[in-house]
């Protein structure tokens, strides 16, 4: 294990704050966030021999990406059973968004990111990898497993839904 | 192009998915319509919005040392920061593996065809530097935004004479320098900033006067690379690829003509 260590070390860990990102994003939580890496951590050590190509931020998010449903299933299982179409027209219900934890922020630039934080999973998922990792289709497709066509409905329906979302005018 | 069509494209040319041919329609389209046009503008707005408002979160110093420990714990060491119900390690060494091992398969016949670059090549050795320098604390050595004074530090410590400009008004300011050791020879290492970004620019002066430029992807990272004049430019960042390649141009393209080597 202490060759897998070592690459780890050089190859995968200069991602951790991208791998931190995006579990902070999924998770909604600074402690499920750090649980979710450190568990992507373990599966990355250990199968760090499947790392082949170049691309080791993709490769770790993808391992990221997966210790969080794995976790999600079994800590909030309900998230990813509504994530689906019928459900998330509810992202952009005003009931669903907090105002009173948006008051107690009491700060109107968070407004964007608490609209973002309200988006289903998935919309959440693919918004993340591409305007904060900055991700090509190709990459996020890789990472999420899904089709490049998914991958920009996906994105589509994330932007429609942070345009149109109530947290966002409350500023304007 | 219609409406419709170019409704479709409008989002992937903001996103830079869109080949030049189509992004050249799009925009004739664009001039003569304002409904995409104004559709286009709410999408470049809301994601500057994005970016200037949405955090992107960094590891914190004590993920960090709980990573280290778990690295530690693959050597048979005990991690400090288990948990007193040894549950996490009965349900990491279950089924969670056997699913870790399906993707990963999948990731191994995805990427078979990405060959791993010569290691002997100067790019991968600069991103090893990179990566050296981001993990320790020695990415600065000689700290400071003014060109002259990065640029007199490095001079003194090499027997070439880089070029530092500053392209703070492009959005990529600078923020220091280092030396590093590339290839057995002294090599000069800018560092900017490209919003959240770091990218590192190793600076030594052109081997052969063939011009060229290049934009791969080792380990991860972005290594875009251009030829000036006088000097050999390479880039090396998680920053965007058409950016890197953009910005590393542009270092090539405005490089000042070679001074005469200067020591202290």
């Amino acid at each position: 294990m202490a060759e897998n260590t070592d690459r780890f070390k050089a190859v995968v860990l200069p991602h951790l704050d991208a791998a931190y990102n995006l579990a902070r994003w999924l998770t909604r939580d600074i402690h499920d966030a750090e649980d979710v890496v450190q568990d992507a951590c373990v599966r990355a050590i250990k199968y760090i021999g499947s790392l082949k190509g170049d691309d080791a931020r993709a490769w770790f998010l993808t391992i990221v990406r997966n210790a969080f449903y794995d976790w999600c299933k079994r800590n909030r299982p309900m998230e990813i059973v509504q994530d689906d179409g019928t459900a998330i027209e509810s992202a952009v219900d005003p009931a669903a968004v907090d105002p009173y934890q948006a008051v107690l922020r009491n700060d109107e630039s968070k407004a964007l990111a608490d609209a973002v934080e309200a988006l289903p999973v998935a919309y959440r998922e693919a918004l993340i990898l591409r305007e904060l990792e900055e991700l090509s289709y190709k990459e996020i497709a890789r990472i999420a497993d899904i089709p490049i066509g998914t991958v920009m409905s996906r994105l589509s329906r994330a932007r429609d839904l942070l345009q149109r979302s109530p947290v966002l005018h409350a500023v304007n | 192009m219609n409406c419709k069509q170019a409704e479709a494209l409008v989002a992937a040319d903001a996103d830079g998915e869109v080949d030049t041919l189509r992004h050249h329609s799009l925009r004739q389209h664009l001039q003569i319509c304002m409904g995409c046009t104004a559709r286009q503008r709410r999408i470049l707005e809301l994601r500057k919005r994005i970016r200037d408002e949405v955090p992107y979160f960094a590891a914190s110093p004590a993920l960090h040392a709980r990573v280290r420990a778990t690295m530690d714990a693959t050597h048979g060491s005990v991690p400090s920061w288990k948990r007193s119900s040894g549950e996490r390690w009965a349900w990491l060494t279950s089924g969670v593996l056997a699913g870790c091992a399906a993707s990963a398969l999948a990731w191994i016949v995805g990427t078979a065809v990405l060959a791993w670059q010569a290691n002997e090549d100067f790019g991968v050795a600069a991103v090893g530097a990179h990566v050296r320098a981001t993990l320790g604390d020695h990415l600065i050595e000689i700290a400071s935004s003014d060109r002259h004074t990065v640029k007199p530090w490095l001079s003194a410590r090499l027997d070439y004479s880089p070029p530092v400009q500053d392209l703070a008004q492009q959005g990529f300011p600078l923020i220091g320098g280092r030396l590093e050791e590339l290839e057995r020879r002294p090599v000069a290492a800018l560092v900017y900033r490209y919003r959240k970004h770091t990218i590192d620019v190793f600076v030594r002066p052109v081997a052969s006067p063939a011009s060229t430029s290049s934009l791969r992807n080792v380990r991860g990272f972005n290594v875009a690379h251009a030829t000036g004049p006088s000097m050999d430019w390479l880039a090396v960042s998680d920053a965007e690829p058409e950016v890197l390649s953009a910005f590393v141009q542009r270092l090539a393209r405005e490089e000042i003509p070679q001074e005469t080597p200067q020591r202290e």
